[in-house]
């Protein structure tokens, strides 16, 4: 059941790479936002599940809320000359190292334990 | 482990990041426009720009002659201009002397041995405006009426049954009447064409067009230029 969310990822790109859509050259920002946020949703609710703090609810609330309000904080900061989707960027930047961080140490532990019960 | 509601969650998150990974790559990974040019029309590109880049240096360096030249003539003679604009306006008000290629008509009179009966002693007025306006439609520039030079305020009148030039009465024949075209040969031609020798001899009068001639000498205006209607133009800065 692991791969399914490898092949959607996959689909996913297939599909926007043969619909050939290309949005104006102003809102890449916008959509670079909002990827980022997409990303930091999937990982942290990947870390939270490894966790098993996992709630489904927090995690699809979690990814459209974050991917809206990125996206308008860019857009306000455009709208008042600040750079504001610099804050966004950062915020989620940081986060997604944290949680990468956290599910490498997660899956470290994961594996030396296995491997351990391997050697008794 | 991964319940098969989570598993589909996440499938579902993951196909929508794909698809706005893969917008944003498309968006931000505009296929270049190739160069496709060989080196032929690459070089003849190169000498289309160098034959550009060699115009606009001629154009400003004619331009920077232009600049200089005014800078001198402004510093060295700021009068030079105005004087020389005086001589321009005064040769075209008929003031100066000009000499040029045109043809001499001769007016004398013309009467039958037999001829009994009143002789004319002028040439009326009427005709000889009306030769005027052929001259001016055949392209002449400067005319003079027996040594009477004609500008734009000339008149010709009947006076008391003597044609006069401006002040100049004109009763004794022949006299000539001088004219300077910008082609004499074409004057001469359309003179010679044209129906005035016939109006002249309505009248007793000979009109003898010659022939195209290199130096035809009109005099100055020798009257006061009058200026009455005229006035300056205000000047628009104040």
């Amino acid at each position: 059941m692991m791969w399914l969310p490898l092949l959607g990822l996959v689909i996913g790109i297939l599909l926007g790479l043969l619909t050939d859509w290309r949005i104006p050259s102003e809102y890449a920002n916008y959509l670079s936002i909002a990827v980022l946020a997409a990303f930091d949703t999937l990982i942290g609710g990947i870390r939270a599940h490894l966790q098993n703090i996992y709630d489904e609810h927090v995690f699809v609330s979690g990814f459209f809320f974050n991917i809206i309000l990125a996206t308008s904080l860019a857009f306000l900061g455009v709208h008042l000359g600040v750079d504001l989707y610099l804050a966004a960027v950062f915020a989620f930047g940081v986060r997604l190292f944290q949680n990468i961080a956290v599910i490498r140490r997660i899956l470290l532990t994961k594996w030396l334990e296995s491997r351990q019960k391997n050697r008794l | 482990m991964l319940t098969r509601k989570t598993t589909w969650h996440f499938t579902f998150v993951s196909l929508i990041i794909g698809f706005m990974l893969a917008i944003q790559f498309q968006t931000s990974h505009e296929p270049d426009v190739r160069d496709t040019r060989d080196i032929w029309e690459i070089r003849q590109d190169l000498k289309k720009e160098q034959e550009l880049h060699k115009q606009l240096l001629q154009e400003i360096r004619k331009y920077e002659e232009t600049l200089e030249k005014y800078e001198q003539q402004r510093s060295e003679n700021k009068g030079a201009i105005l004087r020389q604009t005086v001589e321009e306006l005064k040769k075209e008000a008929g003031l100066t002397e000009v000499v040029g290629e045109g043809v001499v008509l001769y007016v004398e009179q013309m009467y039958d041995e037999s001829y009994v009966g009143p002789l004319s002693d002028t040439v009326s007025a009427e005709l000889l405006r009306r030769l005027m306006n052929e001259l001016n439609m055949y392209g002449a520039q400067y005319v003079s009426i027996a040594d009477q030079r004609i500008v734009n305020t000339t008149v010709i009148r009947d006076i008391n049954g003597v044609t006069k030039v401006d002040s100049y009465p004109l009763h004794s024949f022949p006299f000539e009447i001088k004219v300077i075209a910008v082609d004499a040969e074409k004057m001469y031609n359309r003179l010679k064409a044209s129906t005035i020798a016939d109006d002249f001899a309505l009248e007793n009068l000979l009109l003898t067009i010659s022939e195209p001639q290199q130096r035809v000498v009109i005099p100055p205006y020798d009257g006061t230029v009058r200026v009455k209607q005229m006035e300056a133009v205000e000047d628009a800065r104040r």
